[in-house]
């Protein structure tokens, strides 16, 4: 298997790299950088410590489980982006195809920046959606740490529904979730 | 260039570019009807060759926008197409000059330009031109679309020309720069000699080449100039005229593999927001022959081949469209031409089916600044972002941006607020947030969508609808708001405001508080009452009513039957028709039917018409305030029916409470109850029970029958303080009242009509019930004669019944305690009844044991009988159809003792045919008792006080009362029929006894039966033998205390005669009379053999004797001396052979008293 990797590389053609190249560029370059016309002052100060600002968990059927964010935020606003990142989370899910939907990877990765936040998707088996959205200008966050906040929140979310109490279905009330979800979202140390 | 054009698509490119505008004076509606059959001419095949040119038309269009008509050519406007109105020949100059100065806006980039005059009355003096068009009027101008054709191939002539005119222009001219608005000054002063220079502008024409090649039609060529001015202004490092090339590039390969184009028949826009109308509609009609010819044949192979080459592949397409997109967005002035971009690649990418890119190309549409837009230009960007999401099929992202452009409709920068807009742009969103405004869908499964928006949503289209002036949408819009997200509206989301600062609605401060909401309603209904009919919406969206079937909350609906006076029955034999089961088993464990058929099963018991009927449901109130509900009714099918609404008041947050519904049905049928009626906040609402599938009812069905009168009892005892023992039927009414035993009271019943129908019959009834005492004689007793005779009964009219109540338990006192005596029989001597029983008497409640429950049976103990008359009446319509009502009164009477027969025996009377029973007589009572019977005198008892009584009766005979019919006998058991004999047999006695009581402290009196007291033996020597005996002495009857006289020596003459009264035949027997003196002291003398003598034997013989025969036998006595005498009669009984004995009380024969007195003198010689 390494062997034939080793043998591969070269295979990759000068063009193609650098296409692959510009196309990191682009979205770099087009997407985000020259058009910034909203101008936001103080953002840095605010929250550029907290690790996640908004988390929420969606039914199945597309209806908030959970929905948290950080407080001196506007609520409605996140549950806009998170309602609108559905958008997204459905089309990445429905591109994998049927045959492949087991293997599928749970993480989603980002599933679109907005101006001030980035927006990072996840869906179980069950097709029960985690959402994280986080300051955009959080840039010290990487993707594995991000990967390992959606498995604790699985992990919690797992044992909520271990509760033979609680209903399938039901908003979250659980304490124990409720308290992952704040350590996620409190100053990283 | 500062407006975009959000539906360019990238097949845009391949078309030239014609304003129609009108000139002068010309009326809208007018015009566009000429444009909508220009714009029809959208692709004109060019004779002589394969190409075709398509044309997009404009009737509006910025000359700014035409200076960019070098950089991309299909934005310079190459046709002008004017339409006037020219109603004379001297009108005509003016027009033409006005004609002539509008092509001049777009003179240095126009090809050809064409009038339309309209209206002309008369010639025009002027010669005739090729670019003017006369109609006498609008509706007359059939070759407007032949001119227009021609007009297109003209300016298609000039487009070749200047293609081929650019292309072959290799010469060593000097190639002018051509350049975009913005970059001419930029060019002052530069080195024109240089080779940069002279690259940027072969690459730049090159370029525009490709751009008037895809216009004429050369797909191929335009690819190959494409590619060439890639390559050269790549080299000189001019990004936005490369990124210009590669859009053309991506363009070409667009048309190329996409013939059916981009812009997607979708796109519903609105005439205020799109410019070139039309033209998406043609879209789709277009043929693209520079793909693939009319046949499907390419006529030259070779070319298609390469142009296979130097197409871009799908993948490519985007790639490139993403690289011009960074080129272009190194410009700022060129931000319109990089949103047209994006705009393009969304639109392939949506055919292409790769949403995700797309959402990538959009959002980076978002964040293009295009400077300051107006307010109208930011509603237009938002609702085409919302188009371009729904297209690939981002709905939420639509509904989120639609939103957008709705709060936009109304920001507060703008001064007069498209509240309709607005209102309008809200409703589209609906889908995107999965929200249907049908109350019927929402209720369907539990709650799925987000709430948190859907509340806002709905905040947002009610505080529109307010402001668009609708009331009546803002409170339906309310209602259903309340309706179903009233759990939502929990103290969670109401710490949610207002949402994206800009966006936000300023005056919305539409609190989300549950109270606040319901006020806010309140303030809406004021103006105009929220009702059940469907709201239109003028672009025919329909608003379903919204019931409030949440407030107040209904959790079960029963039927309540009639109160059990007026329930109505169906006479018997007509009912058994209706007992049709469905099941062949009488009972099953299994309940077959589902929840569906609950609703429409039928209830067993009927209303009836006239007569209000009550319908129970359980409501409970979720609000945290006091809920006023009004005009609470019913809602039902099948029969005319007055509902009477309720308005009832329920508390915060309460708990299930019952509110019965009334109303009257006015006619006769099935009945549906399948609603209720309720007015909350000033909305009525028809809550139907098909949608509410939370309540639980036992059936909603009933019939109603014809109406029947209805009777009010009113009585003359006092009403019962406790109800009856429980019993099965419930009462419309009991009374109740105290006797002591053996007392009768007279009981006046009223019955008044207070219905509406005649009452046309009455039965009455009594059972007894519940009662474990021995009753005798009859408890109740009427007449109903005389009330029968009133009827039929006028509403209004009453009548009344007499009944008497009689009450006659068992007088036996304690049979428990003389048990012991009487089992030696009662001997006819009678009891000594002195000390034995007193002590049993006198030791009552102190010294008995305790918890021992045969001592309750103490002839003290006050006894209770009970009975339940029952009225029977009807009349009316419902008489007809078999029905009527019960009326029931319950009668309960405390029987308190009043006296006691202790113990009773029987004296022989001096007299065969009599006895003397005896009686021990106990006053159980506190009060002084009189006791008396028939021919006696009163026996004055104390409280419990005990004494005997003797009462001399003659013996009765009971054959004499009438025997069972032979019917009857035959189907009653033999038991029954013995206990029934006994029981006349016993009412004879007590009746002829007549013996009565009287307490005169308390003016109370009654009868005393002796019925329970008289057992076998008693009843044996009470009564008169079956063979009867008549001795006959001297021609008189003798009996025990009758002195027959006779004389001395005078032979008297004796007959025995045998009456047989008894069912057998009786004999023979042998009767032998023996003389006796009796001296009085004991000793009897049977030796008077020589005192008396027989004539003939002494000794006679009876034969067999039949019934109701008599046998008589004659013999005579001859007294010797004077002296009483006695004879015995002494029966021998013959008939041993056959076995049975009679019993001897049969043979009490009396005993004959003779007087033999002194013969006269003259006999004796």
């Amino acid at each position: 298997m390494l062997t034939r990797l080793k043998t591969q590389v070269p295979l990759f053609s000068m063009n193609s790299y650098t296409k692959l190249r510009e196309k990191l560029k682009l979205s770099g370059l087009s997407f985000a950088s020259t058009h910034s016309h909203v101008i936001r002052l103080g953002r840095h100060s605010r929250h550029n410590s907290k690790m996640a600002v908004c988390i929420a968990v969606i039914a199945k059927e597309n209806y908030p489980l959970f929905i948290r964010s950080v407080p001196i935020q506007n609520e409605l606003k996140f549950h806009y982006t998170v309602h609108t990142s559905l958008d997204v989370v459905e089309e990445k899910i429905s591109a994998v195809g049927k045959a492949m939907a087991d293997q599928r990877e749970l993480y989603l990765g980002l599933l679109y920046p907005t101006e001030d936040y980035k927006v990072y998707g996840y869906v179980t088996n069950s097709k029960v959606k985690f959402v994280i959205v986080v300051d955009s200008s959080n840039t010290s966050l990487r993707d594995n740490e991000i990967r390992s906040m959606f498995r604790k929140l699985h992990n919690s979310f797992t044992d909520v529904m271990c509760n033979p109490f609680y209903n399938p279905g039901d908003t979250i009330q659980s304490k124990a979730f409720d308290s992952i979800v704040s350590a996620m979202m409190v100053q990283a140390s | 260039m500062s407006i975009p054009d959000y539906m360019q698509c990238a097949e845009d490119h391949q078309t030239v570019l014609v304003v129609v505008q009108p000139v002068g004076i010309v009326p809208e509606d007018e015009f566009f009807r000429i444009y909508k059959r220009i714009t029809s001419v959208a692709q004109v095949s060019i004779r002589d060759s394969q190409r075709n040119l398509y044309i997009r038309y404009r009737h509006h269009y910025l000359p700014e926008n035409n200076e960019w008509g070098d950089f991309q050519t299909h934005r310079k406007v190459v046709g002008l197409i004017s339409v006037t109105t020219c109603r004379s020949a001297k009108e005509w100059p003016q027009t033409s000059d006005r004609f002539h100065c509008q092509k001049d806006v777009f003179g240095a980039t126009l090809y050809d330009s064409r009038l339309l005059v309209f209206g002309l009355q008369g010639e025009i003096a002027e010669q005739q031109r090729t670019d003017v068009a006369f109609y006498p009027s609008y509706d007359v101008c059939p070759d407007v679309e032949k001119r227009v054709e021609d007009f297109v191939e003209s300016i298609f002539i000039v487009l070749e020309t200047k293609r081929l005119d650019r292309a072959t222009d290799k010469s060593g001219d000097k190639i002018p720069l051509l350049c975009v608005p913005f970059e001419k000054k930029d060019f002052v002063g530069l080195d024109t000699d240089s080779r940069h220079y002279k690259k940027r502008c072969q690459g730049r024409m090159r370029k525009h080449v490709g751009d008037l090649c895809l216009q004429a039609g050369m797909l191929q060529d335009a690819l190959v100039h494409y590619h060439m001015a890639v390559e050269l202004l790549r080299s000189v490092n001019d990004f936005l005229w490369l990124g210009a090339a590669l859009e053309g590039l991506c363009s070409a390969s667009v048309i190329f593999h996409y013939p059916g184009g981009t812009a997607g028949k979708a796109s519903g826009r609105e005439p205020s927001l799109a410019h070139g109308q039309g033209q998406a509609a043609d879209a789709g009609k277009r043929h693209r022959p520079g793909a693939l010819t009319a046949n499907g044949i390419s006529a030259d192979t070779s070319s298609e081949i390469g142009r296979a080459k130097n197409c871009l592949g799908p993948e490519d397409i985007i790639e490139k469209y993403k690289e011009a997109i960074s080129y272009y967005g190194k410009y700022k002035n060129a931000g319109v031409i990089e949103l047209e971009a994006c705009v393009k690649a969304v639109r392939v990418l949506a055919i292409q089916k790769r949403a995700m890119e797309a959402s990538e190309f959009l959002q980076n549409a978002v964040y293009i600044n295009l400077g300051q837009l107006s307010e109208e230009e930011k509603i237009q960007r938002y609702s085409i972002l919302s188009e371009l999401y729904h297209l690939i099929g981002f709905h939420r992202k639509s509904a989120f941006f639609k939103r957008v452009a709705a709060m936009q409709c109304v920001a507060p920068t703008i001064p007069e607020p498209g509240w309709r807009a607005c209102y309008k742009l809200l409703l589209e969103t609906l889908s995107g947030y999965s929200l249907c405004l049908d109350p019927k869908d929402f209720s369907k499964g539990s709650h799925r969508g987000w709430a948190a928006v859907q509340v806002r949503l709905l905040h947002e289209l009610v505080y529109a609808s307010r402001r668009m002036g609708n009331p009546g949408l803002s409170v339906r819009h309310l209602s259903f708001l309340l309706q179903t997200m009233l759990d939502l509206l929990s103290d969670k989301v109401c710490q949610i405001r207002t949402t994206e600062g800009h966006v936000c609605l300023g005056a919305l401060t539409l609190d989300q508080k549950k109270k606040e909401v319901t006020q806010s309603l309140e303030n809406y209904t004021s103006k105009c009452p929220g009702g059940m009919e469907v709201l239109t919406l003028p672009d025919g969206l329909k608003l379903p009513p919204v019931p409030l079937s949440k407030l107040p909350i209904v959790r079960s609906v029963k039927l309540l039957d009639l109160p059990v006076s007026l329930r109505p029955h169906k006479q018997k034999g007509l009912l058994e028709n209706n007992m049709s089961s469905k099941s062949p088993f009488i009972y099953s464990p299994i309940i077959m039917h589902t929840r569906g058929e609950e609703r429409t099963k039928k209830i067993e018991f009927r209303w009836v018409q006239g007569d209000v009927c009550e319908v129970q449901l359980m409501v409970y109130n979720p609000m945290p305030f006091e809920l006023r509900v009004e005009h609470m009714g019913l809602l039902t099918s099948g029969v005319e029916f007055e509902a009477l609404p309720a308005a009832l008041s329920l508390p915060a947050e309460s708990g299930l409470y019952p509110v019965t519904l009334v109303g009257v049905p006015r006619t006769a049928g099935n009945i549906n109850v399948n609603g209720y009626h309720t007015s909350v906040f000033g909305v009525t609402s028809d809550c139907l029970l098909d949608g509410l599938p939370s309540v639980r009812t036992s059936g909603c069905v009933v019939e109603v029958i014809p109406s029947l009168p209805r009777l009010q009892l009113s009585t003359s005892l006092p009403r019962s303080a406790h109800p009856l023992r429980p019993s099965k039927e419930e009462l419309s009414s009991s009374v109740s009242v105290q006797l002591f035993n053996g007392e009768t009271q007279q009981l006046i019943i009223t019955l008044e009509n207070i219905g509406s129908e005649d009452l046309e019959t009455l039965e009455v009834t009594s059972k007894a019930c519940n009662t474990k005492e021995k009753l005798f004689g009859e408890f109740l007793s009427w007449d109903l004669e005389e009330a029968v005779s009133q009827l039929p009964l006028k509403p209004g009219q009453s009548v009344t019944l007499t009944v008497n109540v009689k009450v006659r338990l068992d007088f036996s006192g304690g049979e428990n305690l003389l048990q012991d005596l009487n089992d030696d029989g009662i001997s006819v001597t009678g009891l000594p009844i002195s000390s034995p029983l007193r002590q049993v008497l006198k030791p009552r409640a102190e010294t008995k044991p305790l918890g021992s429950e045969s001592s309750k049976t103490d002839y003290n103990h006050v006894k209770t009988l009970e009975a339940v008359m029952t009225f029977k009446y009807s009349g009316g319509a419902g008489k007809v159809e078999g029905y009527y009502r019960d009326l029931s009164l319950g009668v309960h009477v405390d029987v308190e003792p009043s006296v006691f027969f202790t113990k009773v025996s029987t004296l022989p009377a001096t007299r065969t045919r009599q006895c003397h029973l005896l009686l021990d007589v106990f006053n159980s009572t506190e009060h002084e008792l009189m006791v008396s019977a028939n021919n006696n005198q009163d026996l004055v008892l104390h409280p419990s006080e005990c004494q005997r009584m003797a009462i001399q009766v003659a013996k009765f005979d009971f054959h004499t009362l009438p025997q069972p019919d032979q019917e009857a006998v035959r189907y009653t058991n033999p038991k029954l029929l013995e206990e029934e004999r006994l029981h006349t047999q016993a009412s004879m006695i007590s009746s002829t006894l007549g013996i009565t009581w009287n307490i005169p402290s308390v003016r109370r009196q009654g009868e005393a039966s002796v019925e329970g007291v008289l057992n076998q033996l008693v009843l044996e020597h009470l009564q008169l033998a079956p063979l009867q005996w008549d001795v006959v002495v001297n021609g008189k009857p003798c009996d025990c205390d009758i002195i027959a006289d006779c004389k001395v020596g005078d032979a008297v003459p004796l007959e025995v005669k045998l009456t047989n009264r008894s069912m057998n035949a009786v004999g023979p027997f042998a009767l032998t009379v023996v003389p006796f003196q009796d001296y009085q002291n004991g000793v009897q003398n049977y030796d008077l053999q020589d005192a008396v003598t027989f004539i003939g034997s002494n000794t006679f013989y009876i034969d067999m004797v039949k019934p109701t025969e008599n046998s008589v036998c004659m013999g005579a006595l001859l007294f010797l001396y004077t002296g009483d005498f006695y004879l015995n009669i002494k029966f021998q009984d013959d008939s041993a052979g056959q076995g049975k004995e009679l019993p001897p009380s049969w043979f009490g024969l009396p005993s004959v008293h003779i007087k033999a007195l002194e013969a006269p003198i003259e006999a004796g010689a």
